[in-house]
C-alpha cells in the first residue's frame, strides 16, 4: 500500500507543475480578454475583426494597402458623421438632418466663394452655417419641446429643399478643386488620398476626449441618463442638448465639404445624402451607442463605421452583384449585431463578469 | 436663518402649497412632516430653486431670497438630497458625487477623476457606508448605497442648509442610524441647519429639534420635539384620517340621495 501510494504522488506531481502554470496564463489571458470585453466596444471590435479576417481569407487582394485607399472615402466620412451622432443620440436623441446638412453645406461653400470670400474663411463661415442649423434645431427641441424625430424630420425636408433651390438642381464645381490636379486647399480638406482619415481620426479622438473627460461628456450622459435627476443636480439641460445637436450638425456641415472636394462636384442629389443618414446612424449604433440614451462611445462609431466599410468593400471584391449588394449588407448588419447583442450579453452575464 | 412665507403652489388643478409659513434657525434640525401628496416636496424644491413659487416670498439670514436655479441656490449654501435621488445609473459613483461640482484640472479643464476617487472614498468613509467599488456605475448599486451616496453628496458639500428629501426610506436600520449619526454630528459643530422630510416618527425622535406638519397646504402644526410626542402626531394623522372618511361618507350620502331624487 504504501509502496503504491508513494510510487504514486512523484506519478501525479510532475504534471501538476505545469498543469497550473498553464492554469495561471490561461487565466490571465481571460482576465485580458474579459478586460477587453468588459469595453463598450469590445464586442464590435470583435464582430469588425472577424469580418476583415473573413474577407482577408475569401477575397483575394482584400488585404492590400490599394484597397484600404479605396474603402477609406467610404467610411472615414461615416466616422466622423458617427461621431457628432454619437453625442446626440447618447443625450437620447435623434439627429436625422445630418444628410441634409451635408447636402447643403457644399452649396453654401460654393455661394460664399462665388461672393467672392476666398476658400479657407468660406468653408468656415458654412460651418458657422451649419452650426446655425444645429442650434435652430436644439432650439426646437429643447425650448420649445417637439420631439427630436419629428425637429430633425422637418429639417430634413427644409435644408433638401433650400439645397435644390439654391442649386437649381444642378451640380456645381467645388471651389478650389480641379479634376487636374491636387492643391494644397483640396490636399488638406478631402482631396489628399489620406486627408479625410486624418480628419476621422483627429475628431474621433477629440471628440472621445471630450465625452471622457470633460464635463461636457459626463452632463451629456447625465442628461441621457437621468433628465430629471441632472436638471435637479442643477445641469442645464437644455444647454447640454443645443450644444450637442450644433457639434453634431458641424461635423456633417464638414464632411459635406470634404466629400465635395474629393469629388471635385457637389451634387444636389437628397437621396444619395439620405443613404448617408442612414449609415451615420448605423455607425453609431452597431458601435454600441443605445437608441435609449445614456450610454454610447465615439470609437465605437468609429469601428462601426469601419465595419460598414469592410463588409461594402469586401461584397464588391467578392464579387457581389450591385442588385444584391444591399441585401447581402442589410443581412450582414442584422446578423453581425445579433453575435454583438449574444457577445454582450455574455460579457455582462454571469459567464464573464 | 431661512423663513418662508406665504408661499403657494399649484399644478394646474392641483393645488400644492396653498400658504406656507415657516422658519428655521441656525443649528437646527427641523423635520417636516406630512401625509403623501401634502407637499413637503415641493416646498423643498421651492426653497432649493428647482421650482418657482406662484406667491410668496423666502428671506435668508434676513435678505430677500430669491433662487433663479438650482446653482444659484448652491452658491448661497442650500443644497439638496431629492427624493428621487437625482443619480445618474450610467455614471461611475464619484461622477454622481460631484455631479455639477465637477473637480478639473488647471488651465485645461479636464476631469480630475483620481481627487474625485479620493474624495468621494473620504467623504464615504466618513459616514462611515462602504462602497467597495467607486468606479462602477451606480446602476450596479442597490437601494440603501444609492441613498447614502446621494446623502454623502449632499452632506459632504459647502452647504450649511440641507433640505434632506426621505433621506433614510431605503435605508438598513445600520446605514439609518450611520446617518443619523452624521446629521447628529453636523448639529453639534452648529454650522449647518437642516430641513428633513421623514415619515418614521422613531427617526423623527432621534434627531430632530422641532417639528413642522404640512396638510391642506399649510403648516398645521409647529412644535418643539420635547412639547409634544408619538402620541400627538399620531393623534393628529388619526384625526385627519377620520376627517376624511367622515367626508367620504356624507359625499356618498349625498350622491346616494341625489340619485334617489333622480330616479323617483
Ligand atoms: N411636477 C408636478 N406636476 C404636477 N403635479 C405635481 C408635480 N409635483 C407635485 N405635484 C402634485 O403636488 C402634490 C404634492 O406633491 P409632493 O410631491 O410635494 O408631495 P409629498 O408631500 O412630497 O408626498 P410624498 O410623501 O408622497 O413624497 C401632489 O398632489 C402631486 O400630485
Ligand atoms: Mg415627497
Amino acid at each position: 500500500m504504501a509502496v503504491a501510494s508513494g510510487s504514486e504522488v512523484p506519478a501525479q506531481s510532475p504534471p501538476a507543475g505545469p498543469a497550473s502554470t498553464s492554469r495561471a496564463l490561461g487565466g490571465r489571458a481571460l482576465k485580458l480578454v474579459r478586460g477587453f470585453l468588459t469595453l463598450r466596444e469590445g464586442s464590435i471590435i470583435v464582430v469588425a475583426i472577424v469580418t476583415t479576417v473573413y474577407f482577408s481569407a475569401n477575397a483575394t487582394n482584400f488585404a492590400t494597402l490599394s484597397n484600404f485607399k479605396t474603402l477609406l472615402p467610404y467610411f472615414a466620412p461615416l466616422a466622423i458623421l458617427g461621431a457628432g451622432e454619437v453625442f446626440v443620440m447618447i443625450n437620447g436623441e435623434i439627429d436625422l438632418s445630418i444628410g441634409a446638412v451635408y447636402l447643403l453645406s457644399p452649396f453654401v461653400f460654393y455661394k460664399l466663394n462665388q461672393a467672392g470670400i476666398p476658400l479657407v474663411p468660406a468653408v468656415v463661415l458654412s460651418l458657422f452655417v451649419s452650426m446655425a442649423v444645429g442650434a435652430i434645431n436644439g432650439f426646437f427641441i429643447a425650448v420649445v419641446g417637439i420631439s427630436s424625430f419629428v425637429t430633425t424630420l422637418g429639417m430634413l425636408f427644409t435644408l433638401d429643399g433650400l439645397t435644390l433651390i439654391i442649386s437649381h438642381t444642378a451640380p456645381v464645381p467645388t471651389p478650389g478643386t480641379s479634376a487636374l490636379h491636387v492643391n494644397s486647399f483640396a490636399q488638406v480638406f478631402g482631396g489628399g488620398t489620406y486627408s479625410e482619415l486624418i480628419w476621422a481620426l483627429v475628431i474621433v479622438v477629440v471628440l472621445q476626449a471630450v465625452l471622457t473627460f470633460t464635463r461636457w461628456g459626463v452632463y451629456t450622459v447625465a442628461v441621457g441618463g437621468n433628465r430629471l435627476g441632472a436638471a435637479e443636480a442643477g445641469i442645464r439641460v437644455r444647454l447640454v442638448l443645443i450644444r450637442n445637436f450644433v457639434l453634431c450638425a458641424t461635423c456633417a456641415g464638414l464632411v459635406g465639404i470634404l466629400e465635395a472636394v474629393r469629388a471635385v462636384t457637389a451634387t444636389p442629389d437628397p437621396s444619395g445624402s439620405n443613404e448617408i443618414l442612414f449609415q451615420g446612424i448605423a455607425s453609431a449604433v452597431i458601435g454600441g451607442t443605445l437608441l435609449r440614451g445614456g450610454s454610447g462611445t465615439v470609437v465605437g462609431a468609429l469601428i462601426g463605421a469601419l465595419f460598414l466599410g469592410v463588409l461594402h468593400d469586401g461584397l464588391i471584391i467578392k464579387g457581389v452583384s450591385a442588385n444584391y449588394l444591399d441585401l447581402y449588407l442589410g443581412l450582414a448588419i442584422l446578423i453581425a449585431m445579433s453575435v454583438n447583442v449574444y457577445v454582450q450579453r455574455v460579457r455582462t452575464g454571469s459567464g464573464l463578469g | 436663518m431661512l423663513r418662508v412665507e406665504h408661499i403657494s403652489k399649484s399644478f394646474g388643478p392641483t393645488t400644492a402649497l396653498r400658504d406656507v409659513n415657516l422658519h428655521l434657525r441656525k443649528g437646527e434640525v427641523l423635520g417636516l412632516l406630512g401625509d403623501n401628496g401634502s407637499g413637503k416636496s415641493t416646498l423643498i424644491k421651492i426653497i432649493c430653486g428647482f421650482q418657482k413659487q406662484d406667491s410668496g416670498q423666502m428671506f435668508l439670514h434676513g435678505e430677500p431670497y430669491e433662487p433663479k436655479s438650482v446653482d444659484d441656490a448652491r452658491a448661497q449654501g442650500i443644497d439638496t438630497v431629492y427624493q428621487d435621488l437625482a443619480l445618474v445609473d450610467e455614471l461611475s459613483v464619484y461622477h454622481n458625487m460631484f455631479l455639477r461640482r465637477e473637480r478639473v484640472h488647471v488651465p485645461v479643464p479636464l476631469l480630475n477623476n483620481a481627487l474625485m476617487r479620493r474624495e468621494t472614498r473620504k467623504a464615504l468613509d466618513d459616514i462611515g457606508i462602504n462602497i467597495p467599488r467607486l468606479d462602477v456605475p451606480v446602476a450596479r448599486l442597490s437601494g440603501g448605497q444609492r441613498q447614502a451616496i446621494a446623502v454623502a453628496r449632499t452632506v459632504s458639500g459647502e452647504a450649511n442648509i440641507l433640505l434632506l428629501d426621505e433621506p433614510l426610506a431605503a435605508m438598513g436600520a445600520k446605514e439609518g442610524g450611520m446617518i443619523l449619526e452624521v446629521i447628529q454630528r453636523l448639529k453639534e459643530e452648529g454650522e449647518v441647519s437642516v430641513m428633513m422630510i421623514l415619515h418614521n416618527y422613531a427617526h423623527v425622535f432621534a434627531t430632530c429639534d422641532r417639528v413642522n406638519l404640512l396638510q391642506d397646504g399649510v403648516i398645521a402644526l409647529d412644535k418643539q420635539i420635547t412639547e409634544t410626542s408619538v402620541e400627538e402626531l399620531n393623534e393628529i394623522v388619526v384625526e385627519e384620517y377620520r376627517r376624511a372618511r367622515q367626508a367620504a361618507i356624507a359625499e356618498d350620502t349625498a350622491a346616494r340621495a341625489a340619485a334617489a331624487t333622480a330616479s323617483q
